[in-house]
């Protein structure tokens, strides 16, 4: 918890979608990281007046306290369904959640699913860590086989929980969805022991852009960002990053699976 | 005055839009209308049971326990004659209903509802259905008879409840449905005549 | 159109409420006997005849419906759902956050009858549920309970001006008999009121943010926030407590009903009047809050004999055993499994009584 943590601190610095509050995430979170690329999205475009975003159930609960937008609490897995109730009345609104793997894909997957099928102009941001962050590091549905959890001691056994769930390959399952994307997040060390590859923040940040330009064209956008919970992986920042790349990177393999709108060019 | 009445059959014999019916045509004459179609445990087994209540009062409760009218289109309907009140009348559908009412104190008109409908094939429009569909107009005609509304008047409501229901494809069963009223009119009408 | 009477069912006028009043959305999940709501909100929505029905749009379940509800209503619209009894059950978790929240909304509920799955006859049994508040963490409620089909049509109008008002979801307890009951109705020639919504989420301009949640991780913010809630549900019992009378003013005996065992209920006090019983009728039109002041104040007037009608084994007695505090003989006649007593039941039991 040395120099990468300071990579990650809770500030996320000045921009005008930020309120500037103090993240409660943990060193080294991609929730951190994803918030400071919404605030800048949401700058770029110039919509933050017109934004209102649901806060999930999960440790980007809080999220609204960081970006400084008109929110929306959604129950536990609800947030799309929120969402689809807002742009249904309101249109010219932008809409966002930041959902949790647990959110999305265990409590809230038929909200994910139904939502995508109807093509709801609507952004859902995926934070995959594999994990339960926030109530302390139980299995969610896409744990790995063989990691061990709080509730598989043991390590996951997908004969009796199933194999780990691909929400990327489900949402683009359906024909609806005008833009389906995973992005692996983490910065990753090099040799030099000051350098690090930041590929995935700045994927991240074209990602999230993109969404929002498919939602104003009227698409369903959805991002999958494979993320770390070092915390409740029980691994130091940068081991569990490597973790990442080396076990979630291959089980969730990064890549634009949909892009109808061709936001990505040809 | 207040009116109630049961109108009982089974599905597909047109037991609802006869109640329906019934209870739109008070409604057109002013009348506080209410009109329940059979629901929940009442419905099991095709049984269907509506309660028409009319009245020129507001109506306190909906639901009739103790008819001045029965209209019974089927045999399993007599189940509620004992419901009937003292006085009042059974309306029976005779084409499948043969038995009596087992009690003395209530008037029975029997109306062979089938047979008068199946007549009037002439105003079954192309490649339509079978006349005897319209016998539940049979009875509605009949049960307007016992109203004694006058025939004219009668008639030119009924015209309107038939304009309101019978539109689209329905449209083309207006004659059919107008002219089984006049006959189930015509026919408790003349049997009303005294001897 | 004010002179037009129109024939209706109870869920077909409730759903031509909804859009006089100036419904601006309907989610749900259809469930008999409430699918009459969706099926006439879709058809008038194809037809675009009212202006305000900007959505119409079929759930994939209770779940979705609600919080579609929500996230309408926490733009300011004007937004509800229906459903039955397992349905009911399921919105429970929406109700309480839109409550936390506070969120205008309405749900209406065409109580069914039995726990699970049941059948399709009417019963009151959701009415704990209703007036309690189904859902987690304490809120307070407010709970409608039309008698006829002419207040089917006027009570959304009703409820919206309520949740506005308020700032908190309102439910329309309705049941089976009266959501398939037709009735001769003339719509009111009233125009669609607009509500004071500048809390709404729509986007924050300059500083001002609207943030819509009900997670209050600091103890002392959800202590000041449940309080506040609180300060609410005491408003409204203050404010809103309604009730509908028949004959109290002499009566011996007094059935409390609501729904539709009020109107059996009226025709009992007319047959026991016609017998020289004076029975009255308290018929509550607000369940929550429960009109427990005219209770008292009946029984301060010398009132002695209730007798509460209802189709459960016996919930809104309670509220009625409450409010009386002992000082007056509460007794109850419940029905269930989709099953009416009888004018005749209720004659029975109130001579019993009075005697
Ligand atoms: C209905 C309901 N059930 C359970 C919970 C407890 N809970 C809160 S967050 C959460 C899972 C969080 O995991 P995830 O969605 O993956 O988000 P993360 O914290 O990992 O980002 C659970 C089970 C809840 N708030 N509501
Ligand atoms: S618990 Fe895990 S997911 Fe939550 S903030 Fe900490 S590291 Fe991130
Ligand atoms: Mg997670």
């Amino acid at each position: 918890m040395t120099a990468a943590a300071e990579l990650y601190e809770p500030k996320l610095g000045a921009l005008p979608t930020l309120t500037g509050t103090p993240t409660h995430y943990c060193a080294g979170c991609e929730h951190g990281t994803l918030t400071r690329l919404i605030a800048k999205a949401i700058d770029e475009l110039g919509v933050r007046e017109r934004t209102v975003m649901v806060s999930s159930v999960g440790c980007s609960v809080l999220a609204h306290e960081y970006l400084n937008v008109d929110a929306v609490q959604a129950p536990h897995g609800r947030a799309p369904a929120v969402m689809a109730g807002i742009k249904r009345v309101r249109p010219d609104l932008l809409t966002f959640a930041v959902q949790g793997d647990g959110d999305a894909v265990s409590i809230g997957l038929l909200e994910l699913l139904n939502a995508a099928n109807r093509g709801e102009p609507i952004t859902v941001f995926l934070v995959n860590n594999a994990i339960y962050g926030m109530t302390g590091g139980q299995m969610a549905p896409t744990t790995p086989s063989g990691m061990v959890t709080t509730t598989t001691p043991a390590g996951r056994d997908p004969v009796t929980t199933g194999p780990p769930i691909d929400a990327t390959r489900l949402v683009a399952a359906f024909e609806s969805p005008a833009y389906v994307k995973r992005v692996f997040l983490p910065i990753l060390p090099t040799p030099s022991p000051r350098v690090f590859n930041a590929r995935g923040a700045l994927e991240g940040a074209k990602a999230v852009r993109h969404a929002f330009e498919v939602q104003q064209r009227g698409g369903f956008a959805f991002v999958e960002f494979v993320s770390t919970c070092s915390v409740n992986w029980k691994l130091g920042i940068l081991e569990a990053k490597r973790y990442a790349a080396e076990v979630l990177r291959p089980l969730f393999p990064p890549g634009l699976y949909r892009d109808r709108f061709a936001v990505e060019g040809r | 005055m207040t009116s109630e009445t049961i109108v009982a059959g089974h599905g597909g014999q047109g037991v609802l839009e006869l109640a329906n019916w019934l209870a739109y045509f008070h409604l057109l004459r002013g009348r506080h209308v209410a009109y329940t179609p059979s629901y929940g445990p009442e419905t099991r087994g095709g049984k269907v049971k509506c309660y028409v209540v009319a009245s020129e009062d507001p109506i306190d409760s909906p639901i009739v326990e103790a008819p001045d009218l029965l209209i019974a289109m089927n045999l399993p309907s007599m189940d509620y004659v004992p419901l009937l009140r003292p006085g009042g009348t059974l309306l029976v559908n005779s084409s499948l209903v043969r038995d009596g009412p087992g009690r003395t104190d209530v008037t029975v008109e029997r109306v062979p509802a089938v047979e008068l409908a199946s007549g009037l094939g002439r105003y079954v429009p192309e490649g339509g259905r079978d006349p005897s569909i319209a016998a539940n107009s049979v009875m509605l005609g009949a049960a307007l008879g016992l109203a004694r509304e006058g025939p004219a008047r009668t008639r030119a409501t009924v015209e309107e409840v038939f304009r309101h229901y019978l539109t689209d494809r329905k449209a083309a069963y207006l004659p059919l449905n107008l002219n089984a009223v006049d006959a189930g009119f015509a026919f408790v009408v003349r049997s009303l005549l005294p001897a | 159109m004010s002179d037009v009477r129109e024939f209706l069912k109870g869920n077909e006028a409730l759903a031509y409420g909804a859009l006089r009043t100036g419904l601006n959305a309907y989610f749900a999940y259809p469930i008999t006997p409430s699918s009459e709501i969706p099926e006439t909100l879709a058809t008038e929505f194809a037809r675009s005849t009212f202006p305000d029905f900007r959505t119409f749009l079929q759930a994939a379940s209770e779940l979705e419906a609600i919080n579609m509800v929500i996230g309408a209503a926490a733009t300011g619209a004007k937004a509800m759902t229906a459903t039955s009894g397992p349905g009911f059950s399921l919105k429970q978790e929406g109700l309480s956050y839109a409550a936390g929240m506070e969120l205008p909304l309405l749900v209406v509920d065409v109580n069914r009858a039995g726990p699970g799955l049941g059948n399709l006859g009417p019963e009151q049994t959701d009415y704990f549920q209703a007036t309690r508040g189904g859902g987690h963490g304490g809120y307070p409620t407010l709970v409608l309970a039309p008698s006829s089909v002419p207040e089917m049509a006027s009570f959304p109008a009703l409820g919206f001006d309520l949740a506005f008002a308020y700032r908190t979801p309102v439910i329309l307890l309705a049941d089976a008999f009266l959501g398939q009951l037709k009735e001769d109705l003339v719509f009111p020639d009233v125009p669609s009121p607009s509500y004071d919504v500048a809390w709404a989420a729509t986007g924050a301009r300059g500083e001002a943010r609207h943030v819509l949640s009900s997670l209050h991780l600091e103890l002392a913010d959800q202590s000041r926030h449940s309080r506040h809630l609180l300060d609410k549900r005491t408003r409204i019992a203050q404010r809103e407590q309604r009730a509908e009378e028949v004959g109290t003013e002499d009566a011996e005996i007094v059935f409390v009903a609501y729904g539709i065992c009020a109107r059996l209920a009226r025709r009992a006090v007319r047959i026991l009047r016609s017998r020289s019983i004076r029975a009255g009728l308290l018929r509550p039109i607000t369940l929550a809050p429960f009109p427990e002041r005219r209770v008292r104040q009946l029984i301060e007037q010398g009132r002695r004999k209730f007798l509460v009608v209802e189709l459960n084994a016996g919930q809104m007695v309670d509220d009625v055993r409450l409010a009386a505090g002992g000082a007056a003989n509460v007794e109850l006649l419940g029905e269930m499994g989709g099953l009416l007593p009888s004018s005749l039941d209720l004659v029975r039991a109130a001579e019993a009584m009075a005697r």
